[in-house]
């Protein structure tokens, strides 16, 4: 029984690090701000983690976009930032052979008391959703 | 600064548990998910409203009840009290529970709480995963239960699906190094270092300026006793300098630092003093460069071969050589260049105490005439003027007498945005300082005991003297006949230069609304500015030590109320005006509150970290070594030779002991054989699943 | 008697008294926390919420509490009064006195159906007498222990309670008070506040209005545990439209003898303005102050929001609150900063600022002097602030003078680490120096 207002909405999941980005959305809970509901927070530890098949493999399950909030040049962890860096833009690339909207994954460095930011960039993804509509809609056949 | 290297597991997580829990040893034996069935208790917790206000709890606890492999599902006020954490303690004993997954305010606060209550109860502590359904949905998405119910719900459905996936882990146990840093010289960080010391707690302490005692050095009395600063400093000063355990770095800053609690590895620079003791006085006297003296405000002048005052430890002269140009001294016949000869000290160390203190607020050019007017002073100026003023019977200011003092709070504090200029970094001050209320006060009532003819004109926005013994300073200046003012916070007093030829060479206009909205203008000869304070410029050891700033610029506690000394980094604390506007009383507090933090975490010998390192599966690794090529840290994971079937392979091994866990490894593996243990690509990707799927029977709410 | 050897002595199971335990305890030293009420947790287990961060109080007390009873250096002794203290070579000898809970403490489970099938109802203190309570129950929901406790002053003696509870001989009617004694070589007072009566001042009601009610009332109408659910005024359980804060209700106050300033009421009038905001979307909330003090970190920020949010601040002492006919009560004011115009305003609801005042006077036992503000005397407040003019006694929390939750916590860690130091120099033995009349006698139980 669908009664949920969920589905008639994209999905943007975000992962977050615990140094940066959580704690950011942690902060903005703090202040009580309001953003759009569809948005789901991972925690993580450094986003240099994920290879690019983990990102290609949300969107073809259906998340309609993707936003790390990672902590740039406050990484605690030597590398992690470049390296999540450089997996991104294969990510683009793969991103793009697919036939998916490049803008579904954005790299952004959040910090702990970043509200402002993190409102901006969770309201501009949801605007963009609105404008190009649900990922699976856009996929061409899956590789 | 590096995470915490990874050791191999010293003891069974078993023996971490408190000894009134014992347990008999078959209890002890974990499920691994392989054998055992999956048993789930979820619990959503209402936050005592905070999140219950929002997200229907009882509507989610039902749904998920339903979901795969829970086998209860419950809901209380406040999870985190011990009648919550009893639930789920019995239902791991009871009901056999062998996950847990919790819906509730965010990890950072009670993760760690959870985690002992499940080990308490017999389970490992890590087949536990924590949803923050309050700071990332109740208290975001207030105007939609809805969507708040149907985002916890797929939230924890989530944690469920990784909650499947977990495996027992233990603790990593590492040995703390019994040795406390202090980086500051101030009564913080004296304090602290005394405190610790007395612990048996061996401290090395650090200080910037050749001299200690930071900013109380130059106050002249205290409230509220109206004892006298530079004593009650001195004395504790001698303790720390007497106490066997503390080693104390003058003209010494901290250079790097690395490691993680309990084995930080520092590096100190220390500048040399500059002048042997035999020459020092001959060397301040022969020296002719001057530099404004900052212990004085400005105020006077200061050779740069200097005491920072009279009685000051160390009391031997330093060179100040930021400012040493090098001049050649005449002493004794000679002609002598002084050289700086910067030393290096590795320590070993076990915690930090951060005590760097504050700068007062320094007004803008022209901010009440300040810097334009030569009749505007701050505070902390006024205070210093006074001391200089001695035992004289008369207050004169640019050889004029005194008659008249205008005294204006909240300078640099309570500002709002759009009405004051922002600060550098385009914020406004909008907190309160907190200490210049009762020190504005506490000084005109001295005022006018030493000076009874000067007319004291207090222009005020709140009086805030709060503290135990502050009160009287208001009633007593009242009673002194100080003449009080209020303006209102956007309506900013203006001071100008009188016009030539008046009787008094500034003029203070405000609005003042104890007389109804009167404005007013007061002839003065003197404007102090209550100034608030600012953090110092801290920037590098910021970035040393991966602590953060709050929005004030102060640096943040971890949670202001469950924790208001400790720093989001283990083993790193705060004591005194480094975290925020605080007056000596509560410094002093701050620092022995850092003190016995710091004494909780090396006084057992070792601390205990979560055991997030990188395990390789070696069914899956075929050698390929694109781990090794893309890890930054030394000696974290190396490719070993092994025998297989007869053949010699090349396998993956991580050194625990050097792994932060940063994963950068997993990424890089072509076969998905490596992962960070608690952090899993595969338990990723369940949760990616539930927050992309189309959820049956999501939660109605009416 | 029990003969029971421990490190340091705490008295008050506040959230001073329990972070000084933990922060004693968390060293390694043995702590044996004496509460006199049946559960761990104060005052601030009965608030609603905290400023500026709007936790809910549970949320920061109930760990607190949790961690207390589950630290394996830290024993409790709840339902316990220190009756005398000793000096002597080893430290002080403490005679401590357990109230009878009527209820076996080893067996009872806190399944609370004695509670409910009690006959007798009585006015709840923990809910400021608005809600009701059992003559036997568990305190409160989240109370440490979650043990029941039987007022035997208000028992029938029914038996009632003995019938429905599954546990045998739980319930025990003759129970009597027992004495025994703690030696140890430290102590820290921690023994907390009360609040500015609300009969106190005349020209207030004298605590006979329908509709003015306290501060502390107010958090238990706004509790999430709260007796009704929701905000009504106690004469007649009306939802109040119009809410009226009198700040500075018993402090900085020469008629009532209390000068000092009670450092967190301008913070919890705002606290509750922006709480009865939410609950009450329509009312109107206004707080008639001398001067709003927001101090601390977040505080006016806090304020600022509060403003921003339509709380009204108007300066101007009020005078006098009297009641119309239809129980509304009525504060009679000048206005500042509106032409000095004397008013008078009706409003549905009243709730005084109330002070704070000093807790138990720790004179006649502990031999430590209070100063003239009535709160323990802190000998050098700008050298070591938790210390008192008796060596090896510490004051920590609202027993060393008003503070809020935060300072609270930081004094309890400066306590914990002057004991911690006290007991290290005293490793080897207490220097006695007790003189001759100094010493009591006390006979055995």
């Amino acid at each position: 029984m669908m009664t949920g207002t969920e589905n008639k909405q994209p999905k943007i999941m975000i992962l977050a690090t615990l140094s940066g980005g959580y704690a950011g959305a942690d902060s903005v809970g703090q202040l009580h701000e309001d953003y759009p509901s569809n948005t789901y927070i991972l925690p993580v530890m450094c986003p240099c983690m994920f290879p690019e098949e983990f990102y290609l493999r949300a969107f073809e399950r259906g998340i309609d976009g993707i936003i790390i909030m990672y902590s740039g040049t406050d990484s605690p962890y030597k590398g992690g930032a470049e390296r999540t860096a450089e997996l991104v833009n294969s990510t683009y690339k793969m991103m793009k052979e697919r036939g998916i909207d490049t803008r579904r994954l954005r790299l952004t460095a959040i910090c702990t008391v970043c509200t402002k930011p993190f409102l901006k960039e969770v309201n501009q993804m949801d605007e963009l959703l609105d404008e190009i509509g649900f990922v699976k809609e856009e996929i061409a056949v899956p590789a | 600064m590096d995470m915490p290297p990874r050791f191999l597991p010293m003891k069974k997580w078993s023996l971490l548990m408190p000894e009134k829990h014992d347990l008999p040893e078959e209890e002890i034996a974990q499920d691994s998910p392989s054998e055992g069935e999956i048993r789930v208790g979820v619990y959503t917790c209402h936050c005592g409203g905070n999140i219950s206000d929002v997200v229907n709890c009882p509507a989610v606890a039902d749904v998920l009840s339903k979901v795969d492999n829970v086998i209860v599902s419950r809901t209380d006020m406040s999870m985190c009290s011990d009648a919550g954490q009893s639930l789920i303690e019995k239902d791991i004993k009871e009901k056999g529970v062998n996950r847990v997954v919790i819906g509730a305010c965010a990890p950072s606060l009670h993760e760690q709480t959870f985690r002992g209550t499940i080990a308490r109860a017999g389970l490992n502590p890590y087949y536990y995963y924590h949803v923050g359904i309050r700071e990332q949905d109740s208290w975001v998405h207030h105007d939609d239960t809805q969507s708040a119910s149907d985002k916890a719900y797929r939230l924890m459905t989530a944690g469920i699906a990784k909650a499947r996936l977990l495996k027992p882990l233990e603790t990593i146990r590492l040995d703390a190094e019994q040795h406390a840093l202090v980086i500051g010289g101030g009564v913080a960080g004296l304090r602290s270092a005394y405190d610790i010391a007395r612990r048996g707690i061996r401290v090395t302490l650090v200080e910037k300026s050749p001299f200690l005692g930071g900013r109380m050095s130059q106050l002249e009395h205290l409230f509220p006793t109206g004892e006298t600063a530079r004593d009650t400093l001195h004395d504790l000063i001698k303790k720390v300098i007497n106490h066997p355990n503390i080693t104390i770095f003058t003209g010494a800053e901290v250079s790097s630092v690395k490691g993680y609690v309990g084995d930080f590895k520092v590096q100190i620079t220390q500048q040399s003093r500059g002048v042997s003791d035999d020459i020092a006085e001959a060397a301040m006297a022969a020296c002719t460069t001057e530099v404004p003296d900052e212990y004085n405000y400005g105020l006077t002048k200061r050779k740069v071969i200097y005491q920072k005052y009279p009685g000051c430890y160390p009391p031997s002269p330093a060179v100040d050589w930021e400012n040493y140009n090098d001049e050649a001294l005449k002493i004794n016949g000679q002609s002598i260049v002084l050289e700086n000869n910067p030393k290096t000290f590795d320590l070993k160390i076990g915690a930090i105490v951060v005590a760097t203190g504050f700068n007062p607020y320094e007004p803008r050019p022209g901010e009440y005439g300040y810097g334009e007017l030569p009749e505007v002073v701050t505070l902390p100026q006024f205070i210093r003027m006074l001391a200089l003023n001695g035992d004289a019977k008369k207050l004169d200011w640019n050889g004029k007498p005194v008659r008249d003092i205008a005294l204006i709070h909240c300078v640099g504090s309570r500002q709002v945005d759009g009405v004051h200029e922002p600060q550098p970094d385009g914020e406004v001050n909008n907190y309160c300082s907190r200490v210049c209320c009762t020190a504005t006060l506490q000084v005109e009532n001295e005022i006018k005991e030493r000076f009874p003819d000067i007319n004291l004109y207090d222009v005020y926005e709140d009086i805030r003297t709060y503290g135990r013994g502050h009160e009287e300073y208001y009633t007593d200046a009242s009673k002194n006949m100080v003449i009080f003012f209020r303006f209102h916070e956007e309506e900013v007093p203006q001071v100008i230069a009188a016009p030539k030829g008046d009787t008094h060479p500034a003029l203070v206009r405000f609005t003042d609304h104890l007389t109804y909205g009167t404005e007013l203008e007061i002839a003065v000869d003197l404007v102090v500015l209550a100034v608030g304070m600012m953090p110092r410029d801290i920037d590098y050891l910021i970035q040393m030590l991966k602590v953060s700033r709050g929005t004030d610029r102060f640096l943040l506690e971890v949670h202001p109320k469950l924790r208001p000394v400790e720093t989001a980094v283990t083993g790193i604390v705060l004591a005194g005006t480094a975290q925020g506007p605080m007056n000596i009383q509560e410094s002093v507090s701050a620092a022995g509150a850092a003190a016995a933090k710091v004494a909780g975490l090396l006084g057992k010998g070792h601390v205990e970290l979560d055991p997030f390192v990188a395990q390789v599966d070696m069914e899956k690794c075929d050698g390929t070594g694109a781990c090794v090529e893309v890890c930054s840290y030394e000696d974290a994971i190396a490719l070993q030779t092994f025998t297989v079937d007869g053949s010699q392979v090349q396998r993956a091994v991580v050194s625990p002991a050097n792994c932060v866990g940063c994963g950068c490894c997993v990424s890089a593996c072509p076969n998905r054989a490596i992962d960070v243990q608690g952090w899993e690509l595969e338990q990723y990707e369940a949760m990616v699943d539930v927050f992309a799927m189309d959820l049956p029977g999501l939660v109605e709410v009416s | 008697m029990d003969k029971l050897k421990y490190d340091a002595l705490v008295v008050g199971g506040g959230i001073a008294g329990m972070q000084a335990s933990l922060d004693l305890a968390d060293q390694g030293y043995t702590v044996a926390l004496v509460e006199k009420e049946p559960s761990i947790g104060g005052k601030m287990i009965a608030l609603s919420k905290v400023f500026p961060t709007l936790d809910c109080c549970s949320c920061i007390t109930t760990p607190k509490m949790s961690a207390v009873a589950h630290h394996e250096n830290i024993r409790l002794f709840t339902y316990c009064e220190v009756q005398a203290v000793v000096e002597n070579q080893d430290g002080y000898a403490v005679r401590v006195l357990k109230k009878p809970r009527y209820v076996n403490e080893n067996t009872c489970t806190g399944c609370r159906l004695c509670e409910y099938a009690c006959p007798i109802d009585l006015p709840s203190a923990f809910d400021m007498n608005m809600g009701a309570i059992r003559t036997v129950r568990v305190p409160f929901s989240t109370a440490v222990p979650q043990i029941a406790v039987l007022d035997m002053d208000n028992c029938i003696l029914c038996g009632k309670c003995e019938a429905v509870c599954p546990v045998e001989d739980c319930i025990d009617f003759n129970q009597v008070p027992e004495e025994f004694e703690i030696d140890t070589q430290s102590i820290v007072l921690a023994t907390g506040y009360e609040t500015t009566p609300i009969d106190a001042k005349a020209e207030y009601g004298a605590g006979e209005l329908h509709n003015v009610i306290d501060g502390l009332m107010m958090e238990r109408l706004l509790a999430p545990t709260g007796p009704y659910g929701r905000i009504i005024r106690p004469g007649d359980g009306k939802e109040p439209e119009s809410i009226a804060y009198v700040q500075c209700a018993g402090s900085r106050d020469e008629t009532l003898g209390v000068e000092y300033c009670s450092r967190v009421c301008c913070m919890y009038a705002i606290k509750q303005a922006m709480l009865i905001s939410g609950s009450l979307p329509l009312a109107d909330v206004t707080i008639y102050y001398m001067d709003m003090r927001a101090f601390g970190k977040g505080y006016e920020q806090f304020y600022q929001n509060a403003k921003a949010m339509g709380v009204e601040f108007v300066k101007g002492k009020v005078a006098r609150i009297t009641e119309d006919e239809d129980q509304n009560p009525v504060v009679r004011v000048e206005l500042i900063e509106d032409g000095a115009r004397v008013v008078e305003r009706t409003y549905d609801l009243i709730v005084l600022s109330v002070g704070m005042l000093p807790g138990d006077n720790p004179e006649p036992i502990y031999r430590v002097p209070i100063a003239g503000d009535g709160f323990v005397s802190v000998l050098s407040p700008n050298s070591s602030p938790t210390e008192t003019n008796r060596p090896g006694i510490f004051v920590t929390g609202t027993a060393g003078g008003p503070m809020d939750i935060v300072d609270s916590i930081v004094t309890a860690g400066d306590a914990a680490i002057e004991t911690a130091a006290y007991i290290e120099a005293h490793k080897n033995g207490h220097a006695a120096q007790v003189p001759a009349d100094e010493e009591m006698e006390f006979t055995h139980a």
